[in-house]
């Protein structure tokens, strides 16, 4: 016998031991697909930094020139809800953790086999209750507390970053940057802003070759991040270089066209997604410098966005499925215990026992959902909006920007 | 993805994804968590066009075989399949008993190949795909496939030195100058 032989016959039984799939999986990878759609992957790397000092462009407004914190505009006890609307019209809210905003995403064709995906933005008029168009505005990110927003105008990648009085709906202020950004998260107490550039518009679709549709492009053009002080101005810009093999189309492909940044709960470190890493995620200290996963962040999943509750005691976790058709994993930080909760997709953080999530109706379109109020321990779903039509991805779909109290 | 194509995907997943995992146990040198992640990756990538791919299992099983290598590629350390003890010595003998013995020496050491070498030997003794075929489907040249299969062979010798009373591959015959040692990427 030859080696060769031995191989081919090694690998033949070791195939013919393995056992079937299990039941219900294409309905598992449809619903994987559901929570990576507009989050993908991601490779990370090696980070040097260069520090920008960035200047304060306009001068601040009387009001709240070191305050970036929340005016607490909106009540922070009761539930507002608006079963019968969809997208919203007006206020929702529940204990304070409010739907500050949403947008509805649509791709813009530019040029024969370029497109975009673009946001169009809703912003609640705190004065109002009522959510307004803003045109002019293609990424939002809000402060906790609804008293601050950081946007992003219309070309992506940006060359400044707004500071928005949500209150007035005016620009108190534009930070320059040298690195164009298309991301911007808020620390936990608002007074740090994460901005994540690229060399390119994240959001850019093309046409690969015998497709109908867009598709986001294979290769990412994510170039590092900022982490700025919201009150000064002031930060640096790290550089995160992407990995992976630029020249193979599909080996370097599992890398996402935006995978933005963010903090983590604590203000030391920042995060990303790495769907194609062992742990789905990579930490870096607030320089660029890989660092490994903290321990109390080890269950977090960068595709829920609920994240971590206000104490950082739990963690929204993935989709179960068990004792409920749809329902949710809420993990302990810590010791990674495992709660089932009630909703098909965790969103935000109601204080530490409740969480705004979408759902469905059991026996409707898995894509129809609502927004709705679950409680852990508590087989209570309480419904905040009307239900989302059309399937993923069709026009008109609204996605919700939540901000705590 | 309309109601025909959810009900196509299903189907799809329903029919082959059985084979399929059995490929992908093999990439993963029978580390099973990883191979159904490899694979829910794989249909999940292909469910995201599902209605534009013609030959959905030729499409699926291309997105084993690159996202194995790319992941050989990523620099992050990777869990790597870890077998307590060595190969064990097996009797190269005759009879049934000795070669079951040696084919669990050689899945052992299949299992302690980089990603890369064994998707090359599964795809060219599994799938019995030509050389030029597997070239395609990894996007490197023949040379490489060639070099590649050479030392992952050489490679299983020297992880279980009971494999030396077997005889030589055909590409094992071959002189040093018909392989490429760069790897050449279109």
């Amino acid at each position: 016998m030859n080696v060769d032989e031995l191989v081919r016959d090694a690998l033949r039984e070791q195939a013919a031991a393995q056992a079937p799939t299990a039941a219900g999986l294409a309905d598992r990878v449809l619903a994987v697909r559901r929570r990576r759609r507009t989050r993908r992957l991601v490779a990370a790397a090696a980070a040097t930094v260069a520090v920008v000092a960035v200047a304060v462009a306009v001068p601040l407004l009387d009001s709240g020139k070191e305050d970036v914190r929340p005016a607490h505009v909106v009540d922070r006890t009761g539930i507002r809800a608006q079963p019968d609307q969809s997208p919203p019209r007006d206020l929702i809210s529940a204990d304070g953790t409010t739907l500050a905003a949403y947008y509805i995403p649509r791709t813009v064709e530019q040029s024969s086999g370029k497109a975009a995906s673009v946001r169009a933005y809703w912003l609640l008029d705190q004065r109002t209750g009522r959510y307004v168009k803003a045109p002019q505005w293609s990424y939002v990110a809000v402060a906790p507390g609804m008293k601050t927003a950081a946007v992003l105008e219309q070309q992506l990648p940006a060359p400044r970053i707004g500071l928005l009085d949500l209150a007035n709906g005016k620009v108190e202020r534009w930070i320059p940057v040298d690195h164009g950004v298309a991301g911007l998260s808020f620390s936990r107490d608002g007074r740090k802003l994460v901005a994540t550039s690229y060399g390119e518009n994240p959001d850019l679709r093309v046409k690969m070759e015998g497709s109908e549709g867009y598709d986001a492009p294979q290769q990412s053009t994510r170039t590092g991040f900022y982490v700025l002080d919201v009150a000064s101005g002031k930060g640096s810009w790290s550089e995160v270089g992407l990995d992976g093999d630029p020249n193979d189309p599909m080996g370097g492909g599992f890398i996402n066209s935006r995978q933005d940044f963010a903090l983590s709960d604590d203000g030391r470190h920042v995060w990303c997604g790495n769907p194609m890493g062992d742990i789905g995620k990579q930490f870096y200290d607030l320089t660029g410098r890989e660092v490994a996963v903290p321990a109390k962040d080890k269950h977090l999943q960068w595709y829920v966005d609920a994240g971590k509750s206000p104490s950082g005691r739990l963690v929204a976790g993935d989709f179960a499925g068990e004792k409920w058709k749809t329902s949710s994993w809420v993990l302990d930080a810590r010791t990674g215990r495992r709660t089932e909760v009630r909703g098909q997709q965790l969103l935000a953080w109601v204080g530490e026992k409740s969480l705004v999530a979408w759902d469905i109706t059991p026996g409707s379109n898995e894509f129809h959902n609502r927004l709705v109020l679950v409680t852990i321990g508590s087989d209570k779903v309480v419904p905040l909006s009307g239900f989302r039509k059309g399937n993923d991805g069709a026009a008109g779909r609204w996605e919700p920007v939540f901000a705590q109290p | 993805m309309n109601a025909e194509g959810l009900e196509g995907f299903r189907d799809f997943v329903d029919s082959r994804s059985s084979a399929l995992l059995k490929t992908a146990v093999l990439l993963c040198g029978g580390d099973q968590h990883a191979a159904e992640d490899l694979l829910q990756n794989a249909l999940v990538k292909a469910a995201g066009r599902w209605q534009r791919i013609d030959e959905p299992e030729a499409y699926v099983r291309r997105i084993l075989y690159r996202q194995q290598v790319s992941r050989w590629r990523l620099k992050w350390p990777r869990q790597e399949v870890s077998v307590a003890e060595p190969p064990e010595a097996g009797v190269a003998g005759a009879d049934a008993a000795a070669a079951a013995e040696l084919r669990l020496v050689m899945r052992e050491a299949l299992s302690r190949l980089t990603a890369r070498q064994r998707t090359v030997l599964v795809l060219r003794y599994f799938e019995d795909l030509p050389e030029a075929d597997v070239a395609r489907l990894l996007g490197c040249s023949v040379g490489t496939v060639r070099s590649t299969t050479h030392r992952s062979l050489a490679r299983l010798r020297a992880l279980a030195p009971e494999l030396d009373a077997l005889g030589p591959a055909d590409t094992e015959r071959l002189s040093s100058r018909d392989y490429s040692p760069v790897e050449v990427r279109p």
